[in-house]
């Protein structure tokens, strides 16, 4: 069974003035799959989620996603041709309501300019009808819709996770990037998520996921890519890579 | 145990307020008040717009003096020297003040903080400077005079009570529009730039576009007050336009409630009036003004309309615990 | 006077001035390394310095440098209350809500010292006399190299104190790793406290030191805060020779700007420049760009 590429880096790099994070990394994602980049800390995992989404430029190297170079786009540009992402850090709309946070998730997938919302005309009140209907849709998707008016800063973490998740589902996004998503989560919570992850691969969306937690990462992925030090040392299926000589000396150091 | 919140259709707010104003002059029981109410309408007009780009957006402006003074010199340097009616002087005002506040707007919006802060402030020195020195335009520092009355396609606003309904119909109208602005997506979009703007670009939000074009809309407004002004004063200095207005301007929003159309119009109505409660204290003036601020903000940050709201809420949850516990 | 002793005329004139800008940006340095808060107040230092020297020498009828010894220490003081009254009781510490708290501390000064004073300048001695020192051409008051040596002292102390000594070196920690500074035993807070106390002191040697030169006056403290705050922007916020370097630049670019171009425009091109750096090098001449972390 092949899937096609979605996304992939082609010799991509980044100095930070002195610290490499990015060498010449090789990234192939394949549509409808659940594929997670691990590898030891500082191995430059998040600067590929910074570079990919935009939010960073590389010092070197080029970004296709579906077949197309997005490398030097803006990040709300990269975002309208479906690729998404969440936070490690979690940037959620605190002062935003739940439901709030996640109707902002369906802004490119929906209208309404200045003048339009400014004079109220018809179309934006029945278009704000069908975003607010579909984003509680969403809330029910990740089991959160109880949660809709509450205040996005006063969740408790594991709901602030789930509810960036949701947001980033919101906008329809071909490919979803998860930026250690279970990160502070109990064993429990880390479970629920395993199964939400799931459930978005069968919705049709392609998952790329970094991660940290091995069980989460070794129950979900279809395929894991491991980095060290910015660069590529290993890929394949996940017990394949548990076994690698490589993987084992990045992660345990040399002997 | 949850305060129950009663989430009124902000139109009821909206159509309570109208009616006020316009049912207020009669019970007013002297003709100042009625300048001092065209004087806070006018100042509602720029801190609703400044409350869009401060509270609601998060971009900070030292210098929106600049824009309610552009709007004011503009539309006065078109009366007094070229006759050229009021409503000319209103186009001319909001296209060029909007035009220029794009200019301007796209580097600056794309500083944060403390850069942002000094940028819109450096500029506002410019342009007070620029009101102050082309004396051939605007009378120079003694100012411009000469400025026709409002005319508006014939009639003619002579008297206050005339243009108390000018500035509350000018006011009402900023208002709607930006009560329709804020609960729409655009307004969520300016807040969720307030809240991340990594995360507003992530979910394709387009930050700059945004940020620039709700600094427009701040000016204009700004500029429309200055339309007003200018035509009530019939007389315009630069010394309106400095920097200390445009801290009063940025104070209005902040103690008002930042984020709060209402709060904003609550602010500048505060501080339009104060001086007069000031003016007891004399000299003291300044430096009351300057210890208000600062307590207000050390012990209510939040502004006092949200204060007092907490305030309320504190009040009666301690009501409603206190009911829980049967006293014998 | 030909036009290139004119040019040295101004040169002088730009770095006199440029380096009092100096100065009073360090002192928004000092406060901005140790806690990335702006004091919009700090002009009001300099102000104060001037004014409290006067009334130590009208009132205490204290000669000059003790008079400027006990404004110094009166405006350090007065700093840490700032720090006690104004920002220690703020609960959330967000740009927006310090920034218009400084600004308000700095109406509330201006405001006493109103009435404290009035609103007509004073003229303070100069150290040395008046007699100008000539130099091919142009004319050196002698005051301006009291400005220009003080200001050398300041700098050179300041650099011992932050590089060599304990207590600067633990400023300097706080401001970097304020957590990790509490964990190896320093009080951060005190740390800011000596902060502010730093900051006045120097805001009113700069505003002592000009007095002779440009009198001293209830509201010179507005422009003084914000050309010094534009100095450190230009220079390099928070950095220590940014300031050094962008107090004389604006000072030499605005006194050959007010001489050669016009003198009304003279503030306008002092805060062009600082809208040109925030547009096309906000990190200033000498800082260096920080990248966010996501």
């Amino acid at each position: 069974m092949s899937h096609t590429i979605v996304l992939n880096t082609v010799g991509l790099s980044k100095d930070f003035g002195g610290v490499k994070a990015l060498r010449e990394l090789d990234l192939e994602v394949r549509e409808r799959l659940i594929q997670a980049v691990i590898g030891p800390n500082g191995a430059g995992k998040t600067t590929l989620f910074n570079v990919i989404s935009g939010v960073i430029a590389p010092t070197g190297g080029t970004v296709f996603f579906k077949g197309e170079e997005i490398t030097d786009l803006p990040t709300h540009r990269i975002a309208h041709r479906g690729l998404t992402r969440t936070f490690q850090n979690l940037q959620l709309f605190a002062d935003m309501t739940v439901l709030e946070n996640v109707m902002v998730g369906m802004h490119h997938k929906s209208r309404g300019g200045f003048f339009a919302s400014a004079i109220k005309a018809p179309w934006v009140i029945a278009e704000e009808r069908r975003v607010r209907d579909e984003s509680m849709e969403w809330l029910r998707f990740v089991g959160m819709e109880e949660h809709s008016a509450t205040v996005a800063g006063s969740l408790p973490f594991g709901n602030q996770r789930i509810l960036e998740l949701a947001r980033g589902l919101a906008s329809r996004p071909e490919l979803l990037m998860l930026d250690e998503p279970a990160a502070g989560l109990n064993t429990r919570e880390t479970q629920d998520l395993a199964q939400l992850i799931i459930r978005i691969k069968e919705s049709g969306v392609t998952v790329l996921l970094v991660e940290h937690d091995m069980e989460l990462v070794m129950s979900v992925s279809d395929h894991v890519t491991v980095i060290d030090q910015g660069h590529k040392i290993a890929e394949g299926e996940p017990d394949s890579v548990r076994n690698d000589e490589n993987v084992l000396k990045a992660y345990l150091g040399e002997e | 145990m949850k305060i129950p919140r009663i989430v009124r259709s902000p139109y009821a707010g909206f159509l309570l307020f109208s009616a006020v104003l316009a049912f207020l002059p009669p019970f007013l029981t002297n003709e100042y008040y009625l300048n001092l109410l065209i004087f806070i309408g006018i100042h509602a007009i720029i801190a609703i717009g400044l409350d869009l780009l401060l509270g609601y957006t998060g971009q900070i402006s030292l210098g929106h003096a600049a824009f309610f003074g552009l709007g004011a010199y503009i539309t006065g340097v078109l009366s007094a020297k070229a006759s050229w009616p009021p409503i000319a002087g209103l186009v001319v005002a909001l296209v060029g003040v909007g035009i220029l506040a794009y200019i301007i707007g796209i580097p600056t919006l794309k500083l944060h903080g403390h850069y942002l802060a000094m940028a819109t402030l450096g500029f506002g020195i410019i342009v007070q400077i620029f009101f102050k020195e082309l004396d051939f335009l605007t009378g120079g520092p003694s100012g411009l005079v000469g400025i026709e009355d409002m005319t508006i396609f014939g009639y003619a606003f002579d008297s206050d009570l005339k243009y108390y309904y000018l500035v509350c119909v000018s006011l009402l109208l900023t208002l709607l529009l930006s009560i329709n602005v804020v609960r729409s997506r655009v307004g969520r979009a300016l807040r969720a730039i307030h809240g991340s703007e990594v995360a507003s670009s992530v979910l394709g939000v387009n930050v700059s576009r945004y940020k620039v074009g709700i600094f427009v809309l701040s000016a204009v407004y700004a500029a429309l007050a200055g339309w007003l002004y200018s035509h009530y004063m019939t007389f315009v200095s630069p010394s309106s336009f400095g920097f200390m207005f445009s801290i009063k301007l940025v104070t209005m929003v902040v103690i008002g409630s930042l984020g709060s159309i209402w709060g904003a119009i609550f602010g500048a109505a505060l501080l339009t009036s104060m001086p007069e409660f000031l003016h007891v204290f004399a000299n003291y003036e300044t430096t009351v003004f300057g210890f208000i601020l600062v307590t207000v903000m050390v012990f209510m940050p939040r502004g006092l309309l949200r204060g007092l709201e907490d305030m309320i809420i504190r009040v009666f949850k301690s009501l409603s615990d206190h009911e829980t516990v049967k006293e014998p | 006077m030909t036009l290139s002793q004119q040019i040295l005329q101004y040169l002088i004139t730009g770095v006199t001035v440029g380096t009092i800008y100096a100065l009073i940006g360090m002192g928004f340095n000092i406060i901005y390394n140790s806690t990335e808060i702006i004091n919009f107040a700090q002009g009001e230092f300099v102000m104060l310095g001037g004014l409290l020297t006067v009334s130590s020498m009208q009132v205490l009828h204290l000669p000059l440098p003790f008079a400027a010894l006990v404004a110094v220490i009166g405006v350090a003081l007065i700093g840490t209350l700032l720090n006690v009254a104004a920002i220690r009781p703020v609960k959330d510490p967000n740009p927006i809500t310090l920034i218009i708290i400084t600004i308000g501390a700095s109406i509330f000064i201006r405001g006493i010292s109103s009435l404290i004073w009035g609103k007509d300048p004073y003229p303070i001695p100069a150290f040395s006399g008046e007699d100008p020192i000539h130099f091919f051409g142009a004319v050196i008051q002698p005051q301006s190299l009291w400005v220009m040596g003080i200001a050398l002292v300041i700098v050179l102390g300041f650099r011992q104190f932050f590089g060599k000594t304990i207590t600067g070196k633990a400023m300097m920690a706080s401001a970097f790793q304020p957590r990790a500074a509490k964990l190896v035993g320093i009080d951060t807070r005190f740390m800011v406290l000596i902060s502010f106390a730093l900051s006045g002191l120097v805001g009113a040697a700069a505003g002592i030191v000009i007095a002779p030169m440009s009198m001293t006056q209830y509201d010179i403290g507005v422009m003084m805060g914000l050309k010094g705050f534009c100095a450190a922007i230009i220079g390099g916020l928070g950095h220590f020779w940014g300031v050094v370097v962008g107090g004389i630049a604006l000072g030499v670019l605005e006194s050959l700007g007010a001489g050669l171009i016009s003198s009304g425009y003279k503030d306008a091109i002092a805060f062009g420049i600082l809208l040109l750096m925030l547009f096309f090098r906000p990190q200033g001449i000498l800082g260096r760009t920080k990248g966010d972390r996501v």
